[in-house]
């Protein structure tokens, strides 16, 4: 066990001392330029925080579960305890037992709710091992779109915990990341797969965002997405014609990281897409 | 003055494409597709489900992170009413199986207990935004071809949605090129305080930056000196990011909640400052090409 001073968002973990360090403790940092995707959900706070982080020194071992473990390890006990004691079992002890294991389904789904509470760490992206890294962009398009194209796909890349980019812009493409797609198709066939392919799911003409934030759970399968994706979320591209706004392509990203993106990064994958309108 | 400005687009393509894996089988994407259509159609996939939930906790931050700590305490004066209740003497030894039992609902407890104080540590500080002082203004600089205008007028309606930007002014090549949002209001007419760039460019918060090519994040203003080398600014702007537009420029953000720029946001913009740089670099050699053409 030990005691280390860290100065990033923590995940919610149990704290030496918790009250009285907090309020002192909380020194204002120059923020450091950004390796990795820290992403925090509150919107316009920055977080600084100092906190004295009780950790048991165990690498990739996550405090932050520890009440869902004590909450499964207890329960199992009280019902051990029932099941081996002598009957005839007292009324005391069937309320305490009913309270030892309300509370150890409580703490069991206290790591769920916490995920959503501000300030909690947006779990890092792992980057998938199957799927092909490809870069595929329509040849039929200007240059200047295709600059801008490629720029955006790769600050979407860099910035957020994307691993797979999409950008559809009537009809053509833009595609790069992690794909599952056949190997060995030249550029110009990878992209008639693609489009194939997207047409078949029917992204053209989605008319509003749409995020899946766990996309195992949400009924969806679509092919081209590569293994392992956790969240996934389409931006429709507009344009203004004459008063009324017609779509004009999709952009879309997936992560392998789940609730990967944060109003903050929705509002940027929208910013991104404006740069697209009409 | 020449200026030789070679075109810079650093996107690093992706090294490793490799298209020479052999083929995996993929048994899930040979899907015989009988549409024959070339019309796409339309999404007829599942929308995605609210989550009531992530909605609940979101909306209730503060009660829920002091949720556990009632919980628990709840939980632990039930335990000990309980053992009054039943005649029990509350001692705490493992003898019973009344005893343990209350023993683990104990230990859950508190669990429960200094979890919550762990979540009500961590809950970040709240910090109101303030509105800065001023006047709304959108100057541009005039003679800009438009793909320039739209690309800076893009990137300040990005700044403005996703960030607390509610000032931005972009200097290139000595000249303000765009000055928009809300700006410091001049005493003698009323209106916006004008960027002088010779000003801001002799000064030393300029001057830093250019020299460390790095971004500059001063997030909270009002402890900062150099603020006088920034009039233009409302005088209430609480955080300022200076991004180094390559090294003929800079782009001054002006934000209205101290530390409102969130690490994300810096990388975003730095990214954006980049193309920008790219996109004026672009524009400005391609002038001053064409003006050294009509000296000659």
């Amino acid at each position: 066990m030990s005691v280390r001073i860290c100065n990033f968002p923590s995940h919610p973990s149990f704290l030496l001392q918790p009250r009285s360090q907090s309020q002192t403790a909380a020194r204002s940092t120059r923020i450091f330029a950004r390796t990795e995707n820290e992403s925090s959900r509150s919107d316009q706070q920055q977080l600084n925080l100092s906190v004295l982080r009780f950790t048991f020194g165990i690498p990739g071992l996550d405090e932050s579960y520890l009440p869902r473990w004590i909450g499964y390890g207890f329960g199992s006990l009280i019902l051990l305890n029932h099941f081996s004691a002598s009957p005839p079992i007292s009324e005391s002890q069937l309320r305490s037992e009913a309270l030892g294991l309300s509370l150890a389904a409580f703490s069991t789904a206290l790591p769920y709710f916490g995920k959503f509470l501000k300030g909690t760490e947006v779990e890092k992206r792992s980057l998938p091992e199957e799927g092909e890294q490809v870069f595929v962009i329509s040849s039929s398009i200007g240059d200047s779109l295709k600059e801008d194209l490629a720029w955006s796909t790769y600050v979407l890349l860099r910035n957020t915990s994307t691993v797979a980019v999409m950008i559809s812009i009537q009809g053509e493409l833009c595609v790069r990341g992690y794909w599952n797609c056949p190997g060995q198709m030249s550029k110009a066939q990878l992209h008639d797969w693609f489009k194939r392919k997207t047409d078949e799911i029917g992204l053209a003409d989605v008319k509003e965002t749409l995020y899946f934030p766990q996309y195992a759970g949400s009924g969806l399968s679509w092919d081209v997405l590569p293994d392992g994706t956790r969240s996934v979320f389409v931006q429709p591209l507009l344009r203004n014609v004459n008063e009324s706004e017609k779509v004009d392509g999709f952009l879309m990203v997936a992560s392998t990281a789940g609730y990967a993106y944060s109003d903050k990064d929705r509002a940027w994958i929208g910013a991104m897409a404006d740069k697209f309108r009409g | 003055m020449e200026a030789r400005f070679i075109n810079q687009i650093q996107i690093p393509k992706n090294p490793n494409r490799r298209f020479t894996r052999p083929p995996h089988d993929f048994p899930r994407f040979i899907r015989a597709s009988s549409s024959t259509s070339q019309e796409p159609k339309s999404y007829r996939g599942p929308k995605p489900s609210k989550n009531l939930v992530a909605d609940f906790v979101s909306r209730n931050d503060d009660s829920v992170r002091s949720l556990p700590i009632y919980v628990g305490g709840a939980s632990l004066l039930a335990v000990l009413f309980n053992r009054a209740l039943s005649g029990i003497a509350p001692v705490a030894d493992a003898s019973s199986s009344q005893s343990r039992a209350d023993l683990l609902a104990l230990g859950l407890a508190v669990t429960n207990l200094l979890t919550g104080l762990v979540w009500l540590s961590i809950r970040p500080k709240t910090i109101t935004p303030i509105e800065p002082e001023g006047v709304d203004c959108k100057v541009l600089e005039p003679n800009l071809p438009a793909s320039i205008v739209s690309e800076l007028l893009w990137a300040w309606e990005s700044l403005k949605v996703a960030t607390c930007c509610k000032s931005l002014v972009i200097v290139y090549n000595g000249i303000c090129l765009i000055q928009i949002g809300m700006a410091a209001k001049s005493p003698e007419d009323k209106k916006a305080v004008v960027v002088n760039t010779d000003k801001l460019m002799n000064g030393s918060v300029y001057q830093g930056v250019m020299k460390s090519k790095a971004q500059s994040y001063l997030a909270n203003l009002s402890l900062y000196p150099g603020r006088s080398e920034l009039p233009f600014l409302p005088p209430n702007t609480q955080a300022v990011i200076l991004q180094p537009l390559g090294d003929k420029g800079v782009a001054v953000i002006g934000g209205n909640t101290i530390r409102g720029f969130t690490s994300s946001d810096q990388a975003w913009i730095s990214s954006v400052g980049e193309k920008l740089d790219a996109t004026l670099g672009r524009c400005f050699v391609d002038s001053n090409e064409s003006s050294q053409e009509t000296d000659q």
